[in-house]
């Protein structure tokens, strides 16, 4: 109950954020050097699709208008026709996501897990040599950019040993059902699902390394420890569920940094998801493509911001309307 | 450079990461500035030898166009560093500008740029940098200024909450009194000290600046007239296997850039921060000695808790602090001591090594603490037996404690009974359900606690309940002694008194011996029949309760007394309580009292003063105790 309204308020304060996006494309398409039916039909397009634009979005109408008629075509989930393809845009995204979430959550699921319990670890022994070692080896690894991590994988793992494949997510003439199936894409995940979670990894054994210090010198934790708690429970009891706190609100916060590593990553591995059609829009100067992915991008950084805090509420109960 | 600059520069430049990431930085930053002078190839001149390998003319090979690597990482060092500071300065100016004008103004003003600030951290920055760039056409600098519009909140927060602050502080409100205009005490006071976490998050900022930038090359949205590490990568790709060097080279460039950025904002940060790198921690094994050999049965005249000339040293950095120094007290069984003293005297430092919860900067230098006549501490060292340290077979079955509850002594995230029912099934694992049930109702009526409030979480509960609560679980195993550390404070009068009456009353039901360690010698005269006053880490006094009001033969306890009125009525002229400085006193030749106290003479600062004996159980370390104590006792009399 208390979660249930916790939720639908935090729903409502979404709107103003999702406007303030939608404002934003649209300021941004009319600032844009060319002409405004171009970058929503693409370049290009014949001259009856460029009218039907025009039309659609009422690009002949004053400018609140047209704010409006925009609004509207994305209410109806309209993002365009992309330029290329000539088929609605938000049916090609839709397309890409899947690919998307398995390798962005594989990675997300396997750098946050691994990288609270090494920050857990270095966090008992704060300033020794290790915890010094790891905490400097966190920040080299994220600032390894990404695509240039899975360059190297493929290098040494697909071209110099040959043992994994370097692009795509299945085999050209691979299996199409039943476990063999899985186990080739399972196969092409691996690289990438390695350079992206080595990087969240980072940030991950940082992010719990400090969170979980903090806590541990909370005055509860030397109650639990006079209690006569085993350190053990001590670290997971006390400690470790109070620094989930401020891990799970970076989680959400961070999704967007979360997201554009992975469209770099698909891009390297040609993998068939939403970043590797942005690449793909961008060479081909498909606008239409590149707006509507951002806006999802957007949404669903919203939505993950929204789960977050759900999240986040039900793990803290001190959360209240 | 203020002296905290000075610090933070040397605690930088001497730890491992923030000397070596300060080194590379340099490098590259000389490369860059020497690009066009280190006659290096024309980066752009194309030549035959397409796809070279590294070797003596090309120290880093050629691409396919026969260019030379090596110029052109070192050319594209200059790209990388103009996206770094040129984003990370606009940055920082519009989100400093934005945050301190929000957080100085307040008001509506605020409110709409927070809300901007927080829209913002939720925008995917990074595709809206490429959207940017894909309409507006690939230029750098307009990929700076997308990067700079895009990543300002995060100074303009931290600018915020600097200004909010430091807008409280004095000087601030003199300038405005004085009737300085708001921009003039901004720009003067507010930005110049909120500058230094921002500088910072810069650092962090500049390594996202060039990543992005490189991802946005990468993916073919780079500056096609510059050479920068990015773009190299996006065409190395195409040839990896024929030429790896091509990608490998400006890749290792922008981690070495990168991660020197990022360790040199860590190293700021730890040096500015101390405390951070070694707090918390799980508590660090520490040498355990065996028993003493023929210890003697306790017999019912053995005193529950016995302390000798116990110490307790802190390490911070290079200095040590002896926070408790040399203490020795005896608590009979049912007994009740108040320790009584100034925040930073030491007295909750001593309550620590009771219990053995210290910190682990802290260490037992010497002392043996007798629980029931076993020793638990033995010269400073736990006392281990069959592998365990006796204090584990104590802890809260026969030793338990209050921990003043406002300061978040119970743990938040679990309900108030859930706690209690831990604590129970972990020293009894047997027990049942319904019998743990049953006796955690039984203590929560004791305690006065509703029966419905026993599935609340501690903030659902006000002080005065959470306190109790915090009293439930320390009775809950029926303990025989007590530690209360600070218990009432930061409660309302009336609350405390309740409060305190209740501890008194319960240990008189209970049977319970009790420590009870204060502030307030108030707080204490209630519950406690001998009173301990401790001053930079020694009990400077300790006497039966009514004794130490009637005649405090210490001039510390005097001013403690002063600062309450009630009890016993004003006693003489009494001066106000003197801040201690414990470094001061603890370093002080003579009387560690002598710098503050109103009748220090020449011998004072010259030689510590003796433990006087004044007899039934009162001692002060007071060169002219007896003085005192008679002196004390005249109005008293007279009174009578
Ligand atoms: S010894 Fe001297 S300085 Fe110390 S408390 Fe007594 S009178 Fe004061």
């Amino acid at each position: 109950m208390r979660l249930l309204r916790y939720f639908l308020f935090r729903l409502l304060q979404m709107f103003p954020i999702a406007l303030f996006i939608v404002v934003i494309n649209f300021a941004l398409i009319h600032m844009a050097p060319g002409d405004v039916s171009i970058l929503l039909a693409g370049e290009g397009a014949d001259p009856q699709y460029m009218e039907e634009v025009r039309q659609r979005y009422g690009l002949d109408l004053p400018l609140y208008q047209q704010l409006g008629a925009y609004i509207g075509q994305l209410l109806q989930g309209d993002l365009g026709l992309s330029f290329r393809t000539r088929e609605p845009v938000i049916g090609i995204i839709a397309e890409r996501i899947p690919a998307t979430l398995l390798l962005a959550g594989t990675a997300l699921v396997l750098a946050s897990v691994l990288g609270v319990i090494i920050g857990a670890v270095m966090a008992r022994r704060p300033g020794s040599a290790m915890d010094t070692a790891v905490t400097t080896l966190s920040i080299s690894l994220f600032s390894i950019p990404v695509f240039w991590l899975g360059l190297m994988l493929i290098l040494l793992f697909a071209v110099t040993l040959r043992w994994l494949p370097s692009s795509g997510m299945v085999s050209i003439a691979g299996p199409r059902e039943g476990i063999g199936y899985i186990l080739d894409v399972a196969m092409h995940m691996i690289l990438p699902v390695l350079s992206l979670s080595a990087i969240w990894l980072g940030q991950y054994v940082r992010l719990s390394r400090a969170s979980v210090s903090e806590t541990l010198a909370e005055p509860y934790v030397t109650t639990a420890r006079a209690i006569g708690f085993p350190e053990r429970r001590v670290m997971s009891r006390f400690a470790l569920r109070n620094a989930m706190l401020p891990i799970v609100t970076v989680l959400g916060l961070e999704l967007g940094l979360l997201l554009s590593g992975a469209v770099l990553t698909e891009t390297v591995f040609s993998w068939p998801g939403l970043g590797r059609l942005i690449y793909e829009a961008i060479l081909s100067r498909d606008t239409p493509v590149i707006m509507g992915a951002f806006l999802i991008m957007s949404f669903t950084v919203m939505l993950a911001a929204l789960l977050t805090d759900l999240l986040y509420a039900a793990l803290d109960p001190r959360v209240r309307l | 450079m203020t002296p905290g600059l000075a610090k933070t520069v040397r605690g930088t430049l001497r730890s491992l990461p923030g000397a070596l990431s300060l080194t590379v930085l340099a490098v590259i930053v000389a490369a860059a500035l020497l690009a066009p002078v280190l006659g290096l190839p024309d980066p752009a001149e194309m030549a035959f030898d397409l796809y070279q390998s590294p070797n003596a003319d090309h120290w880093l090979g050629t691409d396919n166009f026969g260019r030379d690597i090596f110029a052109r990482v070192v050319w594209g060092a200059r790209v990388a560093l103009v996206v770094a500071i040129g984003a990370a300065l606009l940055s920082i100016l519009i989100g400093s500008v934005l945050g301190a004008v929000a957080g100085y103004f307040g008001g509506w003003i605020d409110g709409l740029l927070s809300r901007v600030f927080d829209i913002f951290l939720l925008i995917p920055t990074f595709f809206l940098i490429l959207l940017i760039v894909a309409l507006f056409g690939a230029s750098l600098p307009l990929t700076i200024v997308a990067i700079a519009l895009t990543t300002w909140p995060r100074s303009a927060r931290l600018m915020r909450s600097q200004v909010l602050t430091l807008k409280s502080r004095v000087y601030v409100q003199a300038a405005l009194a004085a009737g300085a205009s708001h921009w003039w005490v901004i720009v003067r006071h507010v930005i110049p000290n909120g500058i230094a976490p921002i500088i910072t998050d810069g650092t962090i900022l500049m390594g996202m600046a060039i990543l992005t930038e490189a991802g946005l090359s990468f993916l073919g949205l780079g500056d096609q007239n510059l050479v920068s590490w990015g773009g190299m990568i996006f065409e190395g790709q195409r040839h990896l296997r024929l030429a790896p060097w091509m990608s490998i080279a400006p890749g290792v460039a922008l981690l070495l850039l990168v991660a020197s950025l990022n360790l040199l904002g860590d190293s700021i940060n730890f040096a500015m921060n101390p405390q951070l790198r070694t707090r918390g921690g799980a508590p660090k094994a520490r040498t355990r000695v065996a028993p003493p050999a023929n210890e003697p049965e306790p017999t019912a005249e053995t005193p529950i808790l016995e302390v000798e000339d116990l110490r307790l040293v802190y390490t911070a950095g290079d200095r040590k602090i002896a926070a408790v120094d040399g203490v020795s007290f005896s608590l009979p069984r049912g007994g009740a001591l108040g320790i009584v003293g100034e925040s930073g005297c030491g007295k909750s430092s001593l309550g620590s090594a009771l219990l053995q919860t210290m910190p682990n900067n802290a260490e037992l230098t010497s002392g043996t603490i007798r629980y029931d006549g076993k020793a638990i501490v033995l010269n400073g060292k736990p006392v281990a037996e069959k592998g365990r340290s006796r204090i584990d077979a104590l802890r809260w079955t026969r030793m338990a404690t209050i921990f003043q509850s406002a300061m978040n002594a119970l743990n938040p995230v679990t309900t108030v009974r859930r706690q209690m029912m831990d604590a129970l099934r972990l020293h009894k694992p047997g027990i049942g359900k319904e019998e743990a049930a049953a006796r955690i109702g039984e203590v929560f009526d004791m305690i006065g606690i509703p029966r419905s409030r026993m599935n609340a979480y501690p903030h659902q509960l006000s002080g005065g309940m959470r306190q109790r609560a915090m009293i439930a679980l320390s009775l809950i195993l029926e303990p025989e002694l007590v530690i209360a550390d600070e218990p009432t404070t930061a409660l309302d009068m009336l609350i405390q008194d309740q409060i305190l009456g209740e501890i008194a009353d319960l240990r008189e039901r209970l049977n319970l011996s009790l420590i009870l360690v204060s502030h307030d010698m108030g707080a204490v005269a209630e519950s406690c029949e001998t009173v301990a006053v401790m001053y930079a880490g020694r009990i400077v006094e300790i006497a039966p309760t009514r004794r130490i009001f009637d005649r405090p033969a210490h001039p510390y306890t005097r001013t403690l007394i002063g600062a309450l009125p009630s009890l016993t009525g004003p006693l003489e002229d009494l001066a106000s309580l003197p801040a201690t400085d414990t470094e001061a006193a603890a370093s002080a030749t003579g009387c560690r009292f002598a710098h503050a106290c109103p009748a220090a003479t020449d011998l004072c600062r010259a030689q510590v003063p003796p433990a006087v004996d004044l007899g039934d159980g009162h001692v002060s370390e007071c060169h002219y105790a007896e003085d005192f104590a008679a002196e004390a006792a005249d109005p008293q009399e007279a009174r009578a």
